[in-house]
């Protein structure tokens, strides 16, 4: 009984205060739950010797609906689930909220048709959690967050296609098409390595990649770090450079502002043999490629 | 509501005339239909809604708001001394409304509380001409492609289908007070996200005014849509303290499937402050009182308005 109030305990901090009925409780949260039941365990007993226990979960990711409107989130401090330091230089900063985006441009709403469809932006805003600007855009009956691209100002038409023709669109800045219909040699970003996988590429303040060529069925991006990467044509990328395009040229000015930004300071200690400094030339790393081509069998 | 009012009046099937309704601006000019020093009255309600209330410095606006409404109401029933049919009003509080309507093949409803309603005897006569209202057959409502008309709006299974004009304790047939006047939306939470901006006001003052109208029209006309020979006409004042929007609506037709046709009308009269400042502790820069308290800005038109509006219907 104690351990079940305990675990109510918990998770009513964690749930948040929503005006929708109560989420489904889906796999997502199947896990969770026993690893949780291990920490209030242990903490009922005080955490008594032995290795750590899972003490953190980032159970604020436990959202199943998507909302627009922000979610308090936990700051993990750089700790995993173990409750150990994985990644050093993190803690501390600014308390923030996270906007949930949708990097899957494409997705259509319940009960649409799934045929190319635009959307209107509402209102671009800075972002707390990322470099680049986020736009609210509003489409049919629903409201979502994306990644704003340069010059995407209130107010703006954006179209999202997944129809390949045979001639390439020209494509507005914004818009979001699979990189078949794009013409060769447009600046994307968003991009996605298998088709409704949703973007994982190029997200950050001002990167862009180059659509290189397209080759029967796929197409060759380049990625801003210079390495190509080949993936299906059916890939959906959005046009133009990401926002907020003068971020790397910001000055900090001070450590204050660092620790705000969530920074810890490095150690000082000088690594002899560390090999940081000086210019570095390497061959490009081979091209990256997403595609399941089928092998071709030698025949006698 | 994401588009405000534009949204509402596409819910609706509304066309927006900007300012108040020639009979309201009448009763306005009229000076019969004044108070005598009401300036020195109505500067006195605000005093005590936002200094005299509480025993803290400055009250909270869940304090001042609903006091300054009922000081306001307070001076409106003081011309009843002129004006006997005044006295046949009633206020109700947390009244719940229930209308649905269908407008082109999605099914709307309004359900919730509403706020202060002030029923009255007798119906507010129609405001517009039959001209006017012949008129809006030709006006086409605004429709913001690619945002759908229904964004924003909550998503609920419906098993009955309710029309009623209150709880039905009191709104009855055979009940005096049975036609719909004005409602009052006083918007008095602390902090600001969860206070309605003034657009959002103006676009929920709108949906519920429609409501109320349309449970009462169905009530006397019955459930078939059709285009109503006596209008139906409600009022609906918002506030937050300070900010004043005024709003009448005539609600000519339940055939609300099509977007053609004959169209409802409301007039909207926004953002009249009734005062800009009041001063709680005086400003004092350099050992030297620049401001001292008081109110600052007051603009007595807003409350011409306020007294018309109630005083529209029984004059």
């Amino acid at each position: 009984a104690m351990a079940a109030a305990g675990l109510r305990r918990a998770l009513g901090s964690l749930l948040l205060s929503v005006r929708l009925p109560a989420l489904p409780r889906t796999p997502p949260l199947a896990s969770p739950p026993c690893l949780l039941r291990g920490a209030l365990a242990a903490a009922c007993r005080g955490l008594a010797g032995s290795a750590p226990r899972c003490t953190t979960d980032p159970l604020w990711k436990c959202r199943v609906k998507y909302t627009v409107r922000p979610i308090g989130m936990k700051k993990t401090g750089g700790r995993d689930h173990t409750g150990r330091i994985r990644v050093r230089g993190i803690g501390g900063g600014h308390k923030r909220r996270y906007r949930m985006i949708d990097f899957q441009r494409l997705r259509y709403e319940e009960g649409a048709p799934a045929e190319p469809f635009t959307e209107k932006v509402i209102n671009v805003r800075y972002d707390p959690c990322r470099s680049a600007d986020i736009a609210l855009v509003a489409g049919g009956n629903r409201k979502r967050w994306i990644i704003a691209t340069e010059n995407m100002q209130p107010g703006d038409i954006i179209k999202n296609s997944s129809h390949i023709g045979r001639m390439a669109v020209s494509a507005n800045e914004g818009d979001a098409y699979p990189l078949g219909a794009l013409p060769v040699g447009t600046l994307i970003c968003n991009l996605e390595s298998h088709p409704g996988k949703g973007a994982q590429y190029i997200r950050a303040a001002g990167t862009c990649g180059v659509l290189l060529r397209k080759v029967n069925g796929t197409a060759i991006v380049q990625l801003p770090s210079k390495r190509h990467m080949q993936v299906l044509e059916t890939c959906v990328a959005t046009v133009g450079r990401v926002s907020n395009v003068d971020h790397n040229k910001r000055v900090i000015g001070k450590a204050g502002r660092n620790r705000w930004l969530g920074k810890r300071p490095h150690t000082g200690l000088w690594h002899r043999k560390g090999g940081w400094a000086g210019r570095k030339i390497k061959p490009l790393p081979p091209m990256k490629s997403y595609v399941n081509l089928p092998r071709v069998t030698t025949q006698e | 509501l994401l588009q405000g009012v534009r949204q509402a009046l596409w819910l609706t099937k509304t066309k927006v005339v900007e300012g108040l309704p020639p009979p309201v601006l009448s009763i306005i000019g009229n000076p019969a239909h004044q108070l005598d020093d009401y300036e020195e009255r109505v500067k006195r309600a605000i005093s005590h809604a936002r200094f005299w209330n509480t025993t803290e410095v400055a009250p909270r606006r869940e304090y001042y708001c609903p006091v300054l409404f009922e000081d306001l109401i307070h001076l409106c029933r003081l011309m009843s001394a002129k004006y006997p049919p005044l006295a046949k009003r009633m206020l109700a509080r947390d009244y719940r409304i229930a209308a649905t309507w269908e407008r082109e093949s999605i099914l709307l409803q309004i359900r919730g509380l509403n706020g202060i309603l002030m029923n009255s005897m007798a119906p507010i006569p129609p405001v517009a001409s039959k001209e006017e209202i012949l008129a809006t057959k030709e006006h086409v409502l605004e429709t913001f492609y690619p945002i759908s008309p229904t964004i924003d709006l909550q998503e609920v299974n419906v098993y009955k289908e309710l029309n009623d004009t209150g709880k039905s304790g009191c709104f009855r047939d055979g009940y005096p007070y049975s036609h719909p006047h004005t409602l009052f939306f006083l918007e008095s939470a602390n902090i600001r996200p969860n206070r309605f901006r003034p657009e959002q006001l103006r676009a929920k003052m709108l949906m519920f005014a429609f409501g109320n109208a349309l449970a009462k029209a169905k009530a006397v006309y019955g459930n078939d849509p059709k285009v109503l020979e006596q209008p139906v006409v409600v009022q609906s004042i918002g506030t937050d303290g300070q900010l004043f929007q005024f709003m009448v609506f005539q609600l000519n037709t339940t055939d609300l499937v099509s977007s053609d046709g004959i169209k409802n009308l409301v007039w909207i009269d926004s953002d009249q402050n009734l005062y800009e400042k009041a001063q709680c502790v005086p400003e004092v820069k350099k050992r030297v009182v620049t401001k001292p308290a008081g109110i600052y800005g007051f603009q007595p038109d807003t409350f011409k308005k306020f007294l018309a509006l109630y005083l529209h219907g029984t004059v």
